[in-house]
């Protein structure tokens, strides 16, 4: 059994992760880069070693430090979160080699899934639909040309080792494609190490929809229902809903279904994701698998009530899954908002700094993952996501409410962040009737804007709390320059007391 | 002594005519209000006006400027004391400030496109700077001669740091 979990990642999953930990009795270790010796979750675990220093090319990604921490603290499992070594096949290998548990899937599963291509293969023997397009990787610019003008445009290019939106460009435009594919593949190869891309058929209005799987080491897989994640920007997810709004009974059972073969194809154990491409008449079709657990987990979590960290743990125990698939239900709807330290007013520009002042939201059917304190400085190596503000409640319509209430009452200061633009989202109609696809913030670009007409008493009260605040600190200045510091009565008792003693 | 304040693009008379603890009379253009103003948290101002409740945040930018957030609004709030009247009115009658790229946020320079003596033009990418994952291009405005490049590829950089200087 397992006893003592390295954790190989940093920020809100890792901390997320040692909670789950804590709740089963097991103790945890932080590795840490020499930039986040001050990160929550170095002082949330029970033990933390420093990997390297602040590039993750350098310390979280760095095998050999991480599994030389392991050994040294003594854990016997490894879990890697999402990003970094999560969906990496030589690290899930190599903890194997060293006797350690990886508590994620095999590298097979993660082999297969990863590259895309051999993905595709694997689900069409598999009988899931997938999108029509390339089956081979392309490594050749001319090549890459030749196919896309077979395929018809649009067409996706992505990268075939990609993941999270990198390496990927629409191309519309036959002007276009020259310099998408180049842009692909240079993308592709700085983040991946690898340029080989595949084209796909693009479709028209698509709805992201994912199906959550578990599956453990004796043949059992069930599903956990879906997750609507279509509100994107450049192909980052950004608000998260289950169940989803344009779902029917019958589809979701058939998804589900889906996605379970597709998980049995790759002999599939721990949690993992389906993602699919659906468009309005809800035909669906695969498009990849992530191996890992999602950021978007906890809506999952909430709706159908299991903790899916704790799962993973029981899995890699080798202890059979404590449900079965009709044992299983969605209950109520939660919605799930990422909180980026970002400027949505100037361009989405990375907001990276020191966290003034923060106000964390509470309240009935609230659950906030995050991991930054007043006085922590965000470090400019890593993602910008700082939190995930989860709500859950009896209706979709009462979620949205929640939502709205809880951004309301999150205050972060200091950095900007896309709180404001996360409310806005809130009040979209298309979003509230639940009416809304992948192109959703593109499409209401204007309504998303930040309101204008701002009454003049608002304005004005602006104004004076400028100009109050400015007036205190000459206030203060001249007070501290020009009066005797306020007499502090204990200060002279004390002197008193110790004046005795001589 | 009355100030003036700018609020984005708008500039206001602004007077406090009275304080008495956390009460104020603040005039502003020809509008007189009594407010009710209190630093609840660091940078987290609670007002009272009229029974309303309104929460602010303040985020000092730079030396009397301030970013203003109420619940759906963001105001650049600036105080314009006599100092700062005096150095605008210099600040005009001199020619322009010698112009640079710079960018909003800490980061990383991850590609320079130019070289000293450069000529580009308006529109052209001059500098990749990555932050947080992300990479973003700077351009230039208007036709351009690059006079010197003060960083290398692999730097780390502050905000508002000057990049490249142009002419």
């Amino acid at each position: 059994m397992i006893k003592k979990i390295l954790v190989a990642n940093r920020g809100e999953i890792a901390v997320r992760i040692m909670r789950s930990c804590r709740e089963m009795g097991i103790k945890s270790v932080a590795v840490f880069s020499e930039a986040d010796r001050h990160s929550m979750h170095v002082r949330f675990a029970d033990e933390a070693y420093c990997i390297g220093p602040a590039p993750s090319a350098e310390s979280y990604l760095v095998i050999d430090n991480i599994i030389e921490v392991a050994r040294r603290s003594g854990a016997d499992a490894i879990h890697p979160g999402y990003g970094f070594l999560s969906e990496n096949a030589a690290f899930s290998e190599r903890c194997e080699k060293e006797g350690i548990i990886f508590i994620g899937p095999s590298a097979y599963a993660i082999d297969t899934m990863g590259d895309k291509i051999t993905a595709r293969k694997k689900m069409q023997t598999a009988n899931v639909p997938v999108v029509p397009g390339t089956t081979e990787p392309i490594t050749d610019l001319k090549e890459a040309v030749r196919v896309i003008m077979e395929i018809g445009l649009p067409v996706m290019v992505k990268a075939s080792a990609g993941g999270g939106g990198k390496g990927m460009r629409l191309v519309k435009k036959e002007e276009d494609i020259l310099s998408s594919v180049s842009a692909a593949r240079s993308e592709a190869k700085a983040a991946f190490g690898n340029d080989a891309v595949y084209i796909e058929k693009y479709i028209n209005s698509p709805h992201h929809i994912e199906f959550q799987i578990v599956a453990d080491k004796h043949g059992n897989c069930v599903h956990l229902f879906e997750r609507e994640c279509s509100v994107q920007r450049r192909h980052q997810k950004v608000v998260e809903e289950t169940p989803s709004p344009i779902m029917t009974e019958a589809v979701r059972q058939e998804m589900g279904a889906h996605a379970v073969a597709a998980a049995k194809a790759v002999n599939y154990s721990g949690a993992g994701t389906i993602e699919f491409i659906v468009d309005d008449n809800l035909n669906y079709y695969f498009l990849e698998m992530n191996t890992r657990l999602q950021v978007e987990h906890p809506i999952t979590e909430r709706v159908v009530g299991v903790d899916l960290v704790k799962i993973q743990i029981d899995i890699a125990n080798g202890k059979e899954l404590p449900f079965k698939q009709e044992d299983l239900k969605q209950h109520g709807h939660a919605i799930e908002v990422r909180i980026y330290a970002e400027d949505p007013d100037n361009n989405f520009m990375p907001s990276p700094g020191m966290i003034k002042h923060i106000t964390e939201p509470l309240g009935l059917g609230v659950r906030h993952d995050g991991y930054v304190y007043a006085g922590y400085e965000i470090p400019i190596y890593y993602d910008p996501m700082i939190s995930k503000l989860i709500v859950w409640a009896q209706t979709r319509q009462e979620a949205i409410d929640r939502m709205r209430r809880a951004l309301h009452a999150y205050k972060i200061t200091g950095i900007k962040t896309s709180i404001p633009f996360l409310n806005r989202i809130m009040e979209v109609p298309a979003f509230v009737e639940g009416k809304y696809n992948t192109h959703f913030i593109q499409d209401h670009e204007e309504q998303l804007k930040p309101k204008e007409n701002a009454s003049q008493r608002l304005k004005d009260v602006a104004a004076i709390t400028a100009f109050f605040d400015y007036m205190s600190k000459i206030e203060n200045t001249k007070k501290s320059k020009y009066c005797k510091r306020p007499v502090s009565n204990w200060k002279n008792y004390g002197r008193a007391t110790n004046l005795k003693k001589l | 002594m009355a100030y003036e304040i700018k609020l984005n693009e708008e500039v206001h008379q602004i007077e406090m005519w009275a304080k008495e603890g956390n009460l104020a009379d603040i005039k502003i253009d020809n509008r007189h209000y009594t407010v009710d103003i209190v630093e609840v948290e660091h940078g987290v101002y609670s007002i009272l006006l009229d029974g309303i409740s309104y929460n602010v945040e303040l985020l000092p930018t730079e030396n009397k400027k301030y970013l203003v957030n109420t619940l759906y609004n963001a105001f650049d709030v600036e105080i314009i004391d006599a100092e700062t009247k005096y150095k605008n009115s210099r600040k005009s009658a001199e020619a322009e400030d010698s112009n640079y790229i710079s960018t909003p946020m800490p980061g990383k320079v991850v590609k320079i496109l130019v070289n000293e003596g450069d000529r580009v033009k308006g529109g052209d990418t001059v500098i990749i700077v990555s932050a947080m994952k992300m990479e973003s291009e700077y351009k230039v405005v208007k036709d351009r001669l690059i006079t010197k490049i003060l960083v290398k590829e692999g730097d780390n950089i502050d905000g508002h740091q000057p990049l490249i200087m142009l002419e």
